[in-house]
C-alpha cells in the first residue's frame, strides 16, 4: 500500500516537525545569534558595532563581572556544601522507619518549593525587615542582636540572608533525591553489614554513600548549575538592585543589566557565554572528582 | 471509523488524535476576536496616582478632540522601562506617549540621536512658549546633545518633614535650624541609638546622597555630559554626609519603605525625614495617625544663606517617533501637563508641583494642610521651586548612580570600623576608582 509506505516514511518527520520548528526558532537561532552578538556592542538589536573580541577582554577585566562571579560562587558554595548535606541529613532522618508522620514532614520539607521563588523573595524581604521584622525580633530576644540589623542592607549580611532564604527552599526539594535514593539501597546490604558488626557511621560511609552516589552526583551538578542561574530571588529581595557594594550581584542578573538595562546585547551575550563555559568546566570537574566516568569493577 | 483507518495508520490512532486536537486548538485561536482596540492614542504611566488624573482627565480631552480615543495604560514601574525598550527594538507596540522615570531616562537616550525613541520638544516648547514657563532646571535631566526628549511632569522641591510634637517636646525651634551644622547639632541631642533618630538617611544607596549633592551644586555629569563624580564637590558631600549614617555619632537611619517606614514614623524612630512634594502624599495616606502632628521646614543650608533644597526623583513625558500624529500626542500632553483648572486637581491628589510656573498662583496651591500642621504645603514647595538644582544626566547615568551606591556603602562600613582613621583617603581612593569604572564603560561607548 503507497499511503501506507508513505506514512511509514514521513510521519516521524512531520510529528518532529513542530518541535524542531520551535526548538530552531527559539533555541538554536538565539543561541547561534547570542553568540554572533559577543563579538559586538549594539544599542538593541538594530545598532551594532563589531569588537572582534574587545568584549570577553573587556570582560575579564570588569570589576563589577568579577564581583558577581565571587558572589555567585559564594552562593554556589554554600548551596553544595551547606544546602546538601542539610538535604541528605533530612533524608536520613525521614528514612527512619519508627518516624511517626513522615509523610506529613516530607510534605512540609518540600512544599517551600511548590510556593515559587517569587513569592519565597517578597516572603522572606518581610522577614528580613529591620527593626519590626521577625528575625530580627527573635535573634534580639533570644541572643541580644540590634532590633535593627539590616540584612538586605549591610554588604556583609546580604549573601548570608540569601543563602538562608535558599536554604528554606531547597533543602525540601533536594531531600526528595536523596530519599528516593536512599529507598532504593538494598536492605540485605546493610543485614549483612550489621552481621559483619560495621556500625552506623561504618554503614553510612560503606554502604549508603556509594549506593546513592550516582544520585548525589546528579543533585551536586544541578545544584551548582542552579546556583549559577540565580537571579529571581536577589532580584526580587533586594528590589532589583544589586544590593549595597554590589553584594548581591550575581551573573545572571549583570548579565541582564548590561543587556535589558543598558541595552548593550552583545556583552550581555559576551557574559552569557562565559557563564556557559564556566558552569560546564565546573560540573566536568565536578563529575571527574566524584568519579561519574570510573568503570565499574 | 478509526478502526478501519487503523490499517493505514502504522503509528496507531494516537498520533492522529494528537494531530486533530493541536488542529482543532490552532484553529481556535486563530478564530478568536481581536480585542476591541479602538484607541486613536495610547499612554503609558507607571505611577498610579499619575494614571488616575489622567484616566479623569480623557473624557475632556476626548471631547475637545472628536474622533480621538486615548487610552491611559497603567504600566508597572519596572515593566514600563522593559517593555518599551523592546518596543523600541522591535518597532513593535510602542505607544504614542509614555511617562519615564528620571533615573531611567537617560538609558534611553544612548545610541545614535537619529535613533532615539522620542521626537525632540524643543521647536514646539519654543513655539508654544511653554519652553519659558516652565522651570528650567527640569529640562536638564530629559535633555541630550541639545535636544529636549522629555517634558518635565514635576519639579519636586525637597523639604524636610519633622514630627512637631517631638521636636515642640524637645524644645527644638526649627526656624534656628537654617544649617546643616545646626541641624546636626541638635541631631546628636536627640538622637538615641537603635531607638531614635534625628533623620532618615540611606546608607547604603545613592538617593538621599544625591539629595546632598545635588544641593551643593554637584552632580554626576556636568551639562555638557562629562562625567564629573570624582569632582571635589561629591568628594567633599561624601565626607560631610557619610558620618550622618555611619558611626557612633551618626544622627540616621534607614530601614525601608512601606510598612515599616511607616511604623517608625508614629513611633518617633525617625524624627524627621526628607520630603519632595510626591512623599508628602505618601505621609498623608500611609501615616494617618500623625496628622496634624507633623510639619515641613526648608532643607538646612550648607552655609548660611545658601540654598535651602535641593531634589528628588522626577517623572518625564515623552512623544515617541512611532506615533503617526506627533501634534495629537502634542495636545495629550498640553492637556494633561498645561491644564491650569486639571493641575489645581491634581494637586489637590497628588501635592506633586506642577513644572508650569504660572499655575503656582491658583487658590489650590495656598490652601492650609491640616495633616501638615495647617501649613500650606503647595505655596511652600512652590516658594523652593525656583531654587532647585539641576540633574545633568547621560545614558550611563544608571551606571554612575550604581557606582556611586557601591561608594556610600563602601565607605559607611569603614566608617563604622575606623572611624575618621584614614577615612578621608579611604573615600578619595573609592571614589576615583568608581569614576575610572564608569569612564571606562563610556570609553566602550561607540556611538
Amino acid at each position: 500500500m503507497n499511503l501506507f509506505r508513505l506514512q511509514y516514511r514521513y510521519a516521524p518527520y512531520i510529528f518532529l516537525a513542530p518541535f524542531a520548528l520551535v526548538f530552531l526558532t527559539f533555541s538554536l537561532y538565539p543561541l547561534v545569534k547570542s553568540f554572533v552578538l559577543a563579538f559586538y556592542i549594539t544599542n538593541g538589536p538594530k545598532s551594532q558595532v563589531f569588537v572582534g573580541l574587545d568584549n570577553f577582554a573587556f570582560l575579564f577585566g570588569d570589576p563589577a563581572f568579577h564581583t558577581a562571579v565571587w558572589n555567585t560562587c559564594v552562593y554556589a558554595f554554600c548551596s553544595v556544601f551547606l544546602q546538601l548535606p542539610c538535604s541528605l541529613g533530612l533524608a536520613l532522618l525521614l528514612n527512619q522507619s519508627m518516624l511517626k508522620g513522615r509523610d506529613f514532614f516530607r510534605f512540609s520539607f518540600f512544599s517551600p518549593h511548590l510556593v515559587g521563588t517569587v513569592f519565597v523573595g517578597v516572603l522572606f524581604s518581610v522577614i528580613f525587615i529591620p527593626k519590626f521584622g521577625l528575625l530580627n525580633r527573635v535573634l534580639h530576644v533570644l541572643f541580644g542582636v540590634a532590633e535593627d540589623t539590616k540584612w538586605l542592607g549591610s554588604p556583609e549580611l546580604v549573601m548570608p540572608a540569601l543563602v538562608l532564604t535558599s536554604l528554606w527552599m531547597y533543602v525540601g526539594f533536594n531531600m526528595i533525591y536523596f530519599l528516593a535514593a536512599l529507598q532504593a539501597v538494598d536492605r540485605e546490604l546493610y543485614e549483612a553489614a550489621q552481621v559483619d558488626g560495621a556500625g552506623k557511621v561504618g554503614q553510612f560511609l560503606h554502604i549508603t554513600l556509594p549506593s546513592i552516589r550516582p544520585v548525589a552526583v546528579f543533585v551536586i551538578v544541578l545544584s551548582t548549575i542552579g546556583s549559577f542561574q540565580l537571579y529571581e530571588l536577589p532580584y526580587i529581595m533586594l528590589n532589583n538592585t544589586s544590593g549595597p557594594d554590589n553584594a548581591g550581584l550575581t551573573v545572571v542578573m549583570y548579565l541582564y543589566q548590561n543587556g535589558f538595562v543598558s541595552g548593550d546585547l552583545g556583552y550581555a551575550s559576551t557574559i552569557g557565554w562565559s557563564l556557559t563555559f564556566g558552569v560546564l568546566l565546573i560540573s566536568l570537574v565536578q563529575m571527574r572528582l566524584t568519579g561519574t566516568w570510573k568503570k565499574e569493577d | 471509523m478509526l478502526s478501519r483507518l487503523e490499517e493505514y495508520l502504522p503509528f496507531g490512532k494516537a498520533p492522529i488524535i494528537i494531530l486533530l486536537v493541536t488542529l482543532a486548538a490552532g484553529l481556535f485561536l486563530l478564530f478568536q476576536p481581536v480585542p476591541d482596540n479602538t484607541a486613536t492614542m495610547r499612554l503609558w504611566t507607571f505611577a498610579r496616582n499619575h494614571a488616575i488624573p489622567y484616566q479623569e482627565a480623557t473624557p475632556a480631552f476626548e471631547a475637545k478632540n472628536p474622533g480621538t480615543k486615548l487610552d491611559v495604560q497603567l504600566v508597572h514601574g519596572e515593566a514600563v522601562t522593559s517593555r518599551l525598550r523592546a518596543a523600541f527594538w522591535a518597532d513593535l507596540d510602542v505607544p504614542d506617549l509614555v511617562e519615564v522615570e528620571i533615573g531611567r531616562a537617560g538609558s534611553f537616550f544612548r545610541g545614535p540621536v537619529e535613533e532615539v525613541g522620542f521626537i525632540d520638544l524643543l521647536p514646539i516648547l519654543r513655539r508654544t512658549g511653554y519652553y519659558d514657563r516652565i522651570v528650567k532646571t527640569r529640562f536638564a535631566p530629559y535633555t541630550n546633545r541639545g535636544r529636549i526628549f522629555g517634558l518635565p511632569h514635576d519639579v519636586h522641591p525637597v523639604m524636610l518633614a519633622y514630627r512637631r510634637d517631638l521636636f515642640e517636646e524637645a524644645g527644638i525651634d526649627v526656624e534656628k535650624l537654617d544649617t546643616w551644622e545646626k541641624f546636626i547639632a541638635a541631631g546628636r541631642r536627640l538622637t538615641v541609638p537603635g531607638k531614635r533618630y534625628m533623620i532618615e538617611l540611606s546608607d547604603s544607596n545613592s538617593g538621599h546622597f544625591e539629595m546632598f549633592l545635588f544641593q551643593r551644586d554637584g552632580g554626576y555629569f556636568d551639562i555638557d555630559g562629562n562625567l564629573i563624580m570624582d569632582s571635589e564637590t561629591v568628594y567633599e558631600t561624601l565626607l560631610f554626609f557619610t558620618p550622618l549614617v555611619a558611626g557612633q555619632q551618626r544622627i540616621a537611619s534607614d530601614l525601608g519603605s512601606g510598612r515599616v517606614f511607616t511604623q517608625a514614623v508614629e513611633q518617633g524612630y525617625f524624627l524627621s525625614f526628607v520630603c519632595p512634594d510626591w512623599r508628602s502624599k505618601i505621609a498623608e495616606t500611609d501615616i494617618p495617625r500623625m496628622a496634624g502632628k507633623m510639619a515641613l521646614m526648608p532643607l538646612p543650608a550648607v552655609a548660611p544663606g545658601g540654598r535651602r533644597t535641593s531634589t528628588w526623583g522626577g517623572t518625564m513625558l515623552g512623544i515617541t517617533k512611532a506615533c503617526p500624529d506627533p501634534e495629537l500626542a502634542w495636545a495629550v500632553a498640553e492637556h494633561m501637563y498645561f491644564n491650569k483648572a486639571e493641575l489645581a486637581e491634581r494637586f489637590a491628589q497628588t501635592n506633586i508641583l506642577p513644572p508650569l510656573k504660572d499655575a503656582w498662583e491658583l487658590d489650590a496651591f495656598k490652601e492650609p494642610r491640616p495633616y501638615w500642621s495647617g501649613q500650606p504645603l503647595g505655596a511652600l514647595y512652590a516658594g523652593l521651586a525656583e531654587e532647585v538644582p539641576p540633574q545633568y544626566t547621560t545614558p550611563f547615568i544608571e551606571t554612575a548612580k550604581a557606582k556611586m551606591s557601591e561608594v556610600i556603602s563602601a565607605c559607611a562600613a569603614y566608617y563604622r570600623s575606623n572611624g575618621d582613621e584614614g577615612f578621608a583617603q579611604f573615600a578619595r581612593t573609592r571614589l576615583d576608582a568608581a569614576a575610572e569604572e564608569v569612564r571606562t564603560y563610556m570609553r566602550r561607548n561607540p556611538y
